[in-house]
């Protein structure tokens, strides 16, 4: 029946042997982060955001030199490799300007990440920035890269050598940890309630289908199940697309460092915003507890955004409105880039080399607790991350300020602290020296978590949420198993913004919602 | 071409199998000792010897190999799968169920092919007989009665992980130990088993049977120091058959043409015309009534152990969705059998009792229960505590399958049992240790969520739990894991081999035919007038295989168009089907499973000091690994609360081990190789 000629054989032996090849250890090793594919091409912005004068986006991945066409207009060449170009930026689809930069080519391997790779050089404006993200993100195979991603691809294309890995694990973490605040922000609000609807409401569509797959043979699971899931599915398509139509209408954006006033009670936190804003945005007064609310205010210092909120005095409050607000500064504790705690100097003790001591205590009762991590770790990112203000200065003696300052420099493991009146401005101007340079560097550091890349991303997983869905309506009258796929596929991809869901959980619902009994 | 060879079928069988085993005694020193003889026991046994280890497996009751204690039926949706790969590594379920088969139907026929669930409803006597006429034909396998005292364990080989080693077991009676190894342990549900009938509690693992010595109990739980938990399950009351009246139920017809478990048979040992029916009919409000009156007179739905979910007495289903209709199937136990099994009545309330529920259902209203329904509370050893070849972390050369680390069902009992087996035997002839990847197969994915994860109530397989599901296939299972099971695992025999690479092969070349098969859409149009109705094109030349995508075009339809190419593959159409439709959703996979594939072939040491590691790892992390204490990279990536950056601290912390170990000449093994 079969031809058996020497060439037959010749191919089978072939395959055999591609079969039978395992690949090379080590080099080949992937680093596992999210269940994300490397075929696809990916895009960040890796200079800072805020207001600088260029902003570099980068992209990398096999589509890269489609990207470069399809945003700059080169249809026919494209430029010689690693030669900066000034060209016309336009949005892929609508060929609308949206800058004028340069652009970089640079053809793998010899590129950062061992893959073809594209830069874009663009003003530094979050207009431009945030429409050039979002170009790119409309391009089919091109998403946003997830933490530490560009680094990783170029650990797997062999670029770093293995000491490089530890540091590659601690760009992850810090990565992951802005990320993780950034997002935290984002779901706070009504978009946080929107894709944890849309993601329940997926979970249930899969479990339903799943139910009919693994069940229906043996119990009494009605078809009607699946027409629920058909216009389940049906609306959630029809949801998500015009969510992602209405580009305007989007939730506003938290943008710009988060810089949040925490302390005690009547340590003046509402007097600092109102000193910093020169404006009275928060009601001061001399009852502790005045503030119970969280009251925010925009601000630019030395030329970045910076979003500033009072929070309420950290005490055990009396009733539920101000335990409310103690809640909420928590909260936005955690989610800061930046956190200034108040002391209300006149509580320092007399003894200055008693400082030191007494400020770790009121630091480990106003800011959250590390979790776990080992004690080292949780003091670096503290005193990164906090700025320690000594309010009321003018009621301290001259001299105890002079030697509790020389104590504070001395002793280790505290942030800068900084003597400032409120009532008398008295050192403002160094303590307004220290908060700008600070916040330049949040802002210079792009892994602080641009709010821009975080929409970016949640676009391109509502998209490809939505490209999944149709595969279930494409196979689900003649296959249900690849219909299924489909819902799942939309679920990951949702998941990824509010979490990860598994096989576990989706059984749950299934036995919480069927009678199982074979 | 049916089974390997007709099993020779004695009377008097038990009795030869035994007088084989009185003469082999004299040996005293086997590679492998297998414990239990259901369905993780026969099939340890039989994978071991196929690898080359002498065997001996150890049963209570000769008479009750291979015999299936609950439903009479084998394969279904998940189960099915794990029927065919057990199978395609020459296991014996799938061809004892084609020989034993009296009805046979493919489940989700109309829900694609990655979900279908082959499966059969059994003669029990043929299915008992033809395992026992395999064991007993299998060569280096020795089978003897007796009742298992103690297990032997000695100090650790310092060379290897683990705090003991196996060296052998004591019979109940037995003057001298016997000694091996390695031991496979399934006891299913033997182990500290009691049964419960209304308010009656007796010890025992199933019905008729001696209970296991509480000895092997005790030394997993105090000298081996294994974590054991409890579970429970149950069987529903078996019905003459003549009691019931079949007017007043629905038939349920079986497909009209068989189709075989096994990649190896063609046609199935019955006629597709002497097929039997099964039966369908309703719970009634009345069922319900009984269930609620009697709550007080059974203990063991007041137990707190976990039962399945999915598998719950009547009792349970009531409670938990009341006021429900709920289905009961009536099955045939055999072709000579005068019973019924109910399917969905699993009870354990008083007999008299479960009598008055029974008649409540119309169809049922004069029906005589042969044996009562009972319930079976017993030990599970919790299987975190195992590795991926299903060996006991803590003792070298113990194996554990089957309902012993927590899971129900025959097929999953099966699957375990040969995987175990396997590694058993391969422990014993000093080579290393195996896993099976769930990028790969079903029994892949059912060991790894059990050492993984652990259980916290009876595990089942589902389609739902392979996330790979599109790519592990029930009609792919003999390219999936034959090659490798005859190349690297020496399970499967060189007949069954060469079939699984002629296939391979011919499967290749046919969908490089396909390929090569190309028309304008013009040209499809005019050859396939009538079917192409539905589908636009707009490219200019199309080849079969992109055609064959569409659910109204096969493969005989475009043999019939290019004969010349397409006809030498005529034999393979239906999965040249398959392969066309979900190639392009499995290459979508591929990539996923090499990234998994990778991080799998990184183990872990066993005996890491997650604790102390020179590394910064969070004390949270460090706290999981040690409590889990994954076998390979892939596994702790999914530990739930692992964090990305932990990963890559780990992975370097390895990585550097490696290198430092390369130096003195050691090397870290790979678990499961792609």
């Amino acid at each position: 029946m079969l031809l058996s000629t020497p060439w037959r054989l010749w191919r089978s032996a072939i395959s055999t042997l591609k079969s039978l090849s395992r690949p090379a250890p080590v080099r080949h090793l992937s680093i596992p982060t999210d269940a994300v594919c490397d075929a696809d091409t990916i895009f960040a912005l890796s200079s800072g955001h805020g207001r600088c004068g260029v902003a570099v986006v980068r992209v990398s991945g096999p589509a890269s030199s489609m990207v470069l066409r399809n945003m700059t207009g080169l249809t026919q060449t494209l430029p010689p490799p690693r030669t900066a170009l000034l060209r016309r930026i336009t949005d892929p689809h609508t060929k609308e300007l949206l800058d004028r930069g340069l652009v970089l080519w640079f053809p793998g391997p010899h590129s950062f990440t061992g893959e073809d790779s594209a830069e874009f050089h663009v003003h530094g404006g979050p207009a431009v920035i945030t429409a050039v993200l979002q170009g790119l993100g409309s391009l089919k195979g091109v998403r946003p890269a997830e933490a530490g991603e560009f680094t990783r691809r170029a650990f797997h294309a062999g670029k770093l050598g293995l000491t490089e890995v530890e540091g590659l694990g601690d760009l992850i973490h810090a990565e992951t940890e802005a990320q993780r605040r950034q997002a935290l922000r984002q779901m706070d609000g009504e978009l946080g309630h929107l894709y944890q609807d849309w993601s329940s409401r997926l979970k249930r569509c899969l479990a339903h289908v799943e139910a009919f797959i693994d069940f229906s043979e043996d119990e009494l699971i009605e078809d009607g199940v699946l027409n629920q899931v058909d216009s389940s599915v049906h609306r959630l398509q029809t949801e998500i697309e015009r969510h992602l139509g209405d580009e305007r209408r989007g939730e506003r954006l938290r943008n710009g460092v988060q810089v949040v006033i925490a302390g005690a009670t009547n340590a003046g936190k509402s007097s600092l915003l109102n000193t910093l804003c020169q404006r009275p945005a928060a009601i001061v007064s001399p009852i502790p507890g005045t503030t119970r609310d969280v009251v925010e205010a925009s601000l630019d210092i030395g030329g970045f955004p910076v979003l500033l909120s009072d929070t309420a005095g950290l005490r055990d409050g009396l009733d539920s409105v101000e335990r409310e607000g103690v809640r909420r500064a928590r909260q936005r504790v955690e989610q800061a880039d930046l956190t200034l705690v108040v002391v209300d100097s006149t509580q320092l003790p007399t003894e200055p080399k008693q400082a030191p001591t007494f400020l770790q205590g009121y630091l480990s009762i106003v800011l959250p607790q590390p979790s776990g991590g080992n004690p080292e770790e949780g003091r670096e990112a503290t005193s990164d991350r906090v700025l320690l203000v000594l309010n009321k200065s003018d009621l301290v003696p001259e001299a105890q300020k002079e030697r509790t300052e020389r104590e504070l420099r001395e002793s280790l493991g505290l942030p800068p602290a900084c003597f400032l009146s409120c009532h008398t401005t008295t050192g403002l101007g160094d303590f307004l020296a220290v908060l700008q340079s600070r916040v330049k560097t949040l802002c210079g550091n792009p892994l602080s978590g641009a709010p821009s890349l975080t929409q970016a991303r949640h676009r391109a997983h509502l998209q490809q949420s939505v490209q999944a869905l149709s595969q279930y309506h494409q196979y689900r009258n003649h296959d249900l198993a690849l219909a299924a796929e489909g819902v799942r596929l939309a679920l990951t991809h949702i998941g990824r913004i509010t979490g990860r869901v598994g096989a576990e959980e989706i059984l749950d619902i299934v036995f919480r919602d069927f009678c199982i009994g074979k | 071409m049916l089974a390997r060879k007709l099993p020779l079928i004695l009377h008097n069988l038990p009795w030869s199998v035994s007088s084989r085993a009185g003469s082999d005694l004299a040996r005293r020193h086997y590679d492998v000792i297998v414990v239990g003889g259901g369905h993780a026991g026969t099939e340890a046994a039989a994978a071991a010897a196929r690898v080359g280890a002498e065997t001996l497996l150890i049963t209570q009751k000769i008479a009750t190999i291979g015999a299936l204690s609950c439903n009479p039926s084998l394969g279904g949706v998940g189960k099915g799968h794990l029927v065919r790969e057990l199978d395609a590594l020459d296991g014996l379920c799938g061809r004892a169920g084609d020989w034993a088969g009296v009805h046979f139907s493919i489940l989700n026929r109309s829900k694609g092919p990655a979900v279908w669930g082959p499966r059969a409803q059994l003669d029990r006597e043929r299915y008992r007989q033809f395992i026992q006429s395999e064991l007993l034909s299998t060569p280096r396998l020795t089978v003897l009665e007796g009742s298992v005292e103690e297990l032997l364990v000695s100090q650790s080989n310092p060379n290897e992980p683990g705090h003991h080693r196996v060296t052998g077991i004591c019979l109940v009676n037995g003057s001298q130990p016997i000694l091996s190894s390695s031991v496979v342990l399934t006891t299913g549900t033997f182990l500290s088993g009691s049964l419960f009938m209304g308010q009656t509690t007796t010890p025992g693992g199933r019905i008729g049977d001696a209970p296991s010595c509480s000895g092997l109990s005790h030394t997993l739980r105090e000298t081996l120091g294994l974590r054991v938990g409890r579970l429970k399950t149950g069987t529903p009351p078996r019905i003459v058959k003549e009691s019931v009246e079949l007017s007043l139920v629905q038939i349920q017809t079986p497909d009209k043409e068989p189709t075989p478990f096994s990649f190896l048979n063609t046609h199935t040992h019955c006629k597709p015309e002497e097929q039997l029916p099964c039966y369908l009919t309703h719970t009634t409000p009345g069922v319900e009534r009984v269930v609620r009156e009697s709550l007080h007179l059974n203990c063991h739905i007041q137990q707190d152990s976990k039962g399945p979910r999915y598998c719950p007495s009547i009792e349970s289903r009531v409670l938990r969705f009341p006021g429900r209709q709920h289905q009961v199937w009536l099955e045939p136990e055999g072709l000579t059998s005068d019973l019924l099994y109910p399917q969905g009545l699993t009870m354990t309330m008083p007999p008299d009792l479960q009598l008055r529920l029974l008649r409540e259902i119309p169809a049922l209203h004069r029906a005589e229960i042969r044996t009562p329904g009972y319930g079976v509370h017993y030990d599970f050893v919790c299987p975190t505590q195992l590795n991926p070849s299903l060996q006991v972390k803590s003792t070298q050369g113990l194996f554990l399958a089957g309902q012993i680390n927590g899971t129900t069902g025959y097929e999953e009992a099966a699957a375990q049992g040969l995987w175990a087996g396997v590694n058993a035997a391969r422990a014993a002839l000093s080579l290393p240790l195996l896993a099976l990847c769930r990028t790969q197969s079903y029994i892949g994915v059912l060991i790894d969520d059990l050492v993984g994860r652990g259980v916290t109530e009876p595990y089942r397989m589902f389609t739902s739990r392979a996330e790979f599901r599109t790519s592990l296939r029930p009609d792919n299972a003999d390219i999936r894991l034959t090659p490798r099971g005859f190349e690297e695992v020496g399970c499967v025999s060189l007949r069954r081999y060469k079939e699984a690479v002629r296939v391979r092969d011919s499967l290749q070349e046919g969908l490089a035919a396909l390929k090569s098969v190309t028309l304008s859409s013009t040209r499809w149009r005019e050859k396939l007038v009538e079917r192409l109705q539905v589908i636009n094109f707009c490219s200019f030349s199309i080849s079969g295989l992109d055609l064959l995508q569409y659910k109204d075009v096969s493969f005989e339809m475009l043999a019939a168009i290019f004969p010349e190419h397409l006809s030498p593959y005529l034999e393979f159409s239906q999965r040249l089907n398959i392969e066309a439709v979900y190639r392009p959703h499995c290459e979508k996979q591929s990539r996923e499973i090499e990234r998994v594939q990778e991080e799998e072939s990184l183990s872990l040491p066993p005996d890491m000091d997650y604790l102390s590691l020179p590394t910064s790892l969070s004390s949270e992390v460090r706290e999981l690994l040690d409590r889990v204490r994954p076998n390979t990279l892939g596994a702790a990536t999914r530990i739930p609360g692992m964090t990305p950056a932990a990963i890559v601290h780990l992975l370097h912390y390895v990585l550097r081990t490696a290198q430092r170990n390369q130096h003195t000449g050691q090397r870290v093994k790979a678990a499961c190789k792609p």
